[in-house]
């Protein structure tokens, strides 16, 4: 199986223990790969995986949140091998940073299928999950990144000059180099699909949601004039004030940010009160769902290319949303591709967010004013303490490129065909 | 409504460059004793070049940190409206970073504006037509600014090349025209006021943030009104913010390299491949000539040439690599969404900055510098001192810097940050020349920039000094300046 599979843990963190476990979490990030508490790089299916805090919080009724810790991996499928390699590599790390959270296990008691079972019992779905290319899993991007540093290698040392060749000589000189090395046998063949249990359940998806539309389009249709009305009612009067982020708190941010080619983007807030915006972000998000797993699902997400993973996950009965991603860049640069490129779909599903910028017609402005968005976004933006990445030197394009480089090494091609694959090195 | 630029209330250096004046020196400074430095400022004021001064024989502007700004006395309230970048400035951890200030380009190494040096409060810009007239108009300010509570603590001095820098490219050949400016350009080259000015809308359509004043605390109106409606007084129109970074070239270090990857086979120098390799990781030829236009050799002809977009007639870099570093400072119409479309040219018009540099140190010839030894010569520091306004730092400078300039992975790019002035690390950068049948490349890239200084700045609108100087005093300054009481508000 080789699509991917997003993992949410989500545990109440007990009472003042909050500044133990964010001890624990930043001796980790200290050594991402080997620390002795979960060592990622042991793990052979994670492409990205995250620890962080969510604070006490107070909600809109005055009720306090107590603080959770939330983990939160991107992996390849089934779950249930990443949850097993969970508990075998890191079963004592995760009683360490678990005891501080309640209903855990009695640390007497502790058996590998109870950390199991712990794990399975806190576990949350995400309502929408974007994967920048839906089968790829670990082991093909860092094979393939292999092969493409091996041609590179190739053409810098076996000829000083390739100008005297045509594209399809240099083309079956590469070729001859592939099959020569041992280790790049794999190259010959293309990579494992998705299994067909996944494609079937997928393909129906991807039927059934329109099919369900149609059915309930006699509801839906004299709904909706009621529900724009509504929407234009609480857009008008919605509070969107212009606040400025905090100076400590953009530090303790920017001190987590652009050490290697990718980032990661964390951040949670309170859905609008009332029934009518819980309806609206439910209806979005599963809208949104449908469109990453149909639509946007090949290194793409409506003209944003720089997105390896991303998901959103409701918590709290539905009063507050987490949206977490890993990106190319920094962070200045996602913002302006937000803005630039899926303004709409962002201000569909964050405009229900206490705070956002105004929008107009659901889709409209918010986002597109450009300051107020960024200072929201980073307001609600959360520090990740831990953050790992199994390939933290390729940007999704690389990843995208290397897979072309793949995929065409040694399908027939023309001279110019030769000469356009050529082009990816 | 197009808001006309007020051009007597901008400092002269947004509006253009001082081309005629040859010779300029920057004098940092440091306000050691507020109260003076405030009345010499109010009458430094009316002496300071706008956008609408003459061509005349000298020219003087002038710009604020953070830490100057703050020591002039403003409340805490309306110093937070000023951008966060400018607040914390160039020297912080995270945005060295950033800007790729690491290794020999820390701050802790730096000569100025870092953490071990003198604090910085204030930049005196002066220009003059030559270097007498230039020394005899530093040696006039030089004098008051003991007596004024102003210190000096390093004079920059500046060196002019003609129109070359010193790895001996023309330079500054390609600027954006602020609409509304006396200047035309194409209109990709056209960029709303907004962009390099605060209180005018930018390319969004917006007014960037800025600070804005109640108009009870401006009771005399010295300051303009916020041209968004807002009714306050605005501290932050017809102002810009300056970054400012001394850039040591290894000129030596540059031609070497470009010398070695270059030699023939018997191991001889190929000063024509020498040269051209050069060329290829600028994107134009010394003459100024852009690589786009002309591939094989330089063309003095095309010196100036600049109406030009790369990915409609150069999408795959044959011409100009991808990875060249005018092609990535300024992409045009390279990058997403849709390379080549009019879609791709606006957001790049979200990233303009405009360029107001000027070479310091002693020139030296590449050529001779290969051949002949010279110790003396190559030994000097050189190099240039990078200005550049803008009216959001980190969606336009250090957008540039970051995500064009130093990214390894620049449009769909792996290890190539840019050859000229990038950050190499930590085994030397790559850069690819796409060429058919396929790439060429270099490794083992060095770092030929280096950043020995640097600060933010911000460059008030004429007004806002004088707001700046002395908020309750009355309208336009008096010919001659009294000291007078401070009042305390």
């Amino acid at each position: 199986m080789t699509h991917q599979v997003g993992l949410t843990i989500i545990t109440e963190i007990k009472a003042g223990e909050g500044e133990d476990i964010k001890q624990l979490l930043k001796a980790m990030s200290d050594n991402v790969v080997c620390n002795s508490v979960i060592p990622f790089g042991k793990f052979s299916n994670i492409h990205f995986a995250r620890l962080f805090v969510l604070d006490e919080s107070i909600d809109l009724n005055g009720r306090v949140i107590p603080p959770s810790l939330v983990f939160m991996s991107e992996c390849d499928a089934p779950l249930n091998r990443h949850l097993n390699e969970l508990v075998d590599i890191a079963g004592e790390g995760l009683d360490k940073i678990y005891s501080h959270c309640v209903d855990y296990i009695n640390l007497s008691e502790i058996t590998r299928k109870r950390r199991l079972a712990y794990l399975r019992s806190k576990m949350v779905n995400a309502s929408a999950y974007y994967v920048n290319t839906v089968g790829r899993t670990v082991q093909q991007i860092r094979q393939e990144s292999q092969l493409r540093n091996a041609i590179q290698d190739f053409l810098d040392h076996a000829q000083q000059d390739w100008s005297g060749n045509s594209s399809l000589e240099v083309r079956a000189k590469i070729q001859a180099y592939i099959r020569s090395e041992r280790t790049l046998n794999w190259a010959r063949k293309p990579p494992a699909q998705p299994g067909l249990f996944f494609k079937l359940k997928e393909a129906l998806h991807l039927v059934g949601m329109p099919l369900l539309v149609l059915v309930l389009l006699p509801v839906l249709i004299p709904a909706f004039p009621i529900w724009l009305l509504l929407l234009r009612i609480h857009e008008l009067s919605d509070a969107a004030p212009h606040l400025k982020p905090d100076d400590a708190h953009i530090q303790e941010l920017t001190d987590l940010e652009d050490l290697v080619a990718q980032n990661q983007f964390g951040a949670v807030g309170y859905v609008k009160p009332g029934w009518f915006r819980q309806l609206t972000v439910w209806g979005i998000l599963l809208a949104a769902n449908y469109g990453t797993r149909h639509i946007f699902n090949k290194e793409n997400l409506a003209g944003v290319k720089t997105i390896h993973f991303a998901r959103w996950v409701v918590l709290n009965e539905k009063r507050r949303v987490i949206f977490a991603s890993n990106y190319d860049g920094s962070l200045e640069s996602y913002m302006d591709d937000f803005i630039d490129k899926v303004a709409w779909g962002l201000n569909a599903v964050f405009s229900n967010g206490v705070g956002f910028p105004r929008t107009n017609w659901l889709i409209f402005d918010g986002a597109k004013n450009e300051q107020a968005f960024k200072d929201h976004l980073r307001i609600h933006q959360i520090p990740t303490q831990v953050w790992y990445s199994a390939y933290d030197h390729l940007t999704a394009l690389n990843i995208a490129n290397n897979a072309k480089i793949r995929a065409g090494l040694y399908s027939k091609m023309s001279e110019t065909k030769a000469e356009e694959w050529l082009r990816l090195l | 409504m197009a808001d006309t630029l007020d051009l007597q209330d901008i400092q002269g250096l947004i509006i253009r460059g001082y081309g005629n004046l040859k010779a300029a020196c920057y004098i940092l400074l440091e306000i050691s004793t507020p109260p003076p430095a405030k009345i010499w400022l109010s009458a430094l004021a009316d002496t300071i070049a706008t956008g609408q001064t003459g061509q005349g024989e000298k020219a003087l502007n002038v710009a604020f940190t953070y830490a100057g700004i703050k020591k002039l006395g403003l409340e805490p309230k309306i110093l937070a409206m000023f951008s966060n970048e400018f607040i914390n400035g160039m020297a912080i951890p995270h945005r060295s970073l950033l800007l790729g200030d690491v290794e020999e380009s820390s701050p802790e190494q730096w000569m100025w504006g870092g953490s071990g040096t003198r604090p910085i409060d204030m930049v005196l810009m002066l220009f003059a037509v030559d270097d007498r007239e230039l020394s005899d108009v530093y040696n006039t300010y030089a004098k008051t600014f003991t007596a004024n509570g102003l210190t000096e603590v390093l004079k920059l001095d500046t060196v002019d090349l003609g129109n070359k820098e010193h790895f001996g490219f023309h330079d500054g050949v390609s600027q954006p025209v602020m609409e509304g400016s006396p200047q035309t350009e194409t209109p990709m080259n056209t960029i709303k006021a907004g962009e390099f000015l605060l209180g005018y809308p930018n390319e969004y359509g917006l007014y960037t943030d800025r600070p804005t004043i109640k108009p009870a605390m401006d009771p005399k109106s010295l300051l303009p009104r916020d041209s968004s409606g807002s009714g306050n007084a605005d501290l932050g129109r017809n102002g810009s913010y300056l970054v400012f970074r001394q850039l040591r070239q290894d000129v030596r270090g540059f031609w070497q390299f470009s010398d070695e990857a270059t030699k023939n086979p018997d191991g001889s120098s190929n000063p024509t491949a020498r040269i051209k390799l050069a060329s290829q990781m600028v994107g134009r030829w010394p003459s100024g000539a852009p690589l786009l236009k002309t591939p094989q050799q330089d063309d003095q002809q095309l010196a100036d040439a600049n109406d030009f977009a790369y990915y409609q007639s150069d999408p795959c870099g044959y011409n100009c690599p991808i990875g060249a570093h005018v092609r990535r400072a300024n992409p045009r119409d390279s990058l997403d969404p849709q390379p080549g479309s009019e879609q791709s040219i606006a957001v790049g018009k979200r990233h303009r900055i405009l360029r107001r540099g000027r070479e310091y140190g002693p020139p030296v010839d590449p050529a001779e510098l290969l051949t002949v030894k010279k110790p003396n010569a190559e030994d000097q520091d050189r190099g240039l001192h990078f200005l550049c306004l803008n009216a959001n730092i980190s969606r336009q400078f250090e957008f540039i810097q970051h995500t064009w300039i130093n990214n390894p992975h620049f449009d769909e790019l792996y290890d190539d940050a840019d050859p000229i002035v990038g950050t190499h690390y930590p085994d030397g950068g790559t850069f690819t020349m796409q060429a058919k049948p396929v790439r060429k490349r270099v490794t083992g890239l060095p770092r030929f920039v280096s950043v020995v200084g640097g600060a933010y700045f911000f460059m008030p609108g004429i007004r806002a000094i004088r707001y700046l100087a002395n908020p309750t005093r009355a309208g336009l300054a008096p010919a001659l300046v009294m000291p007078e009481k401070e009042t305390k508000r």
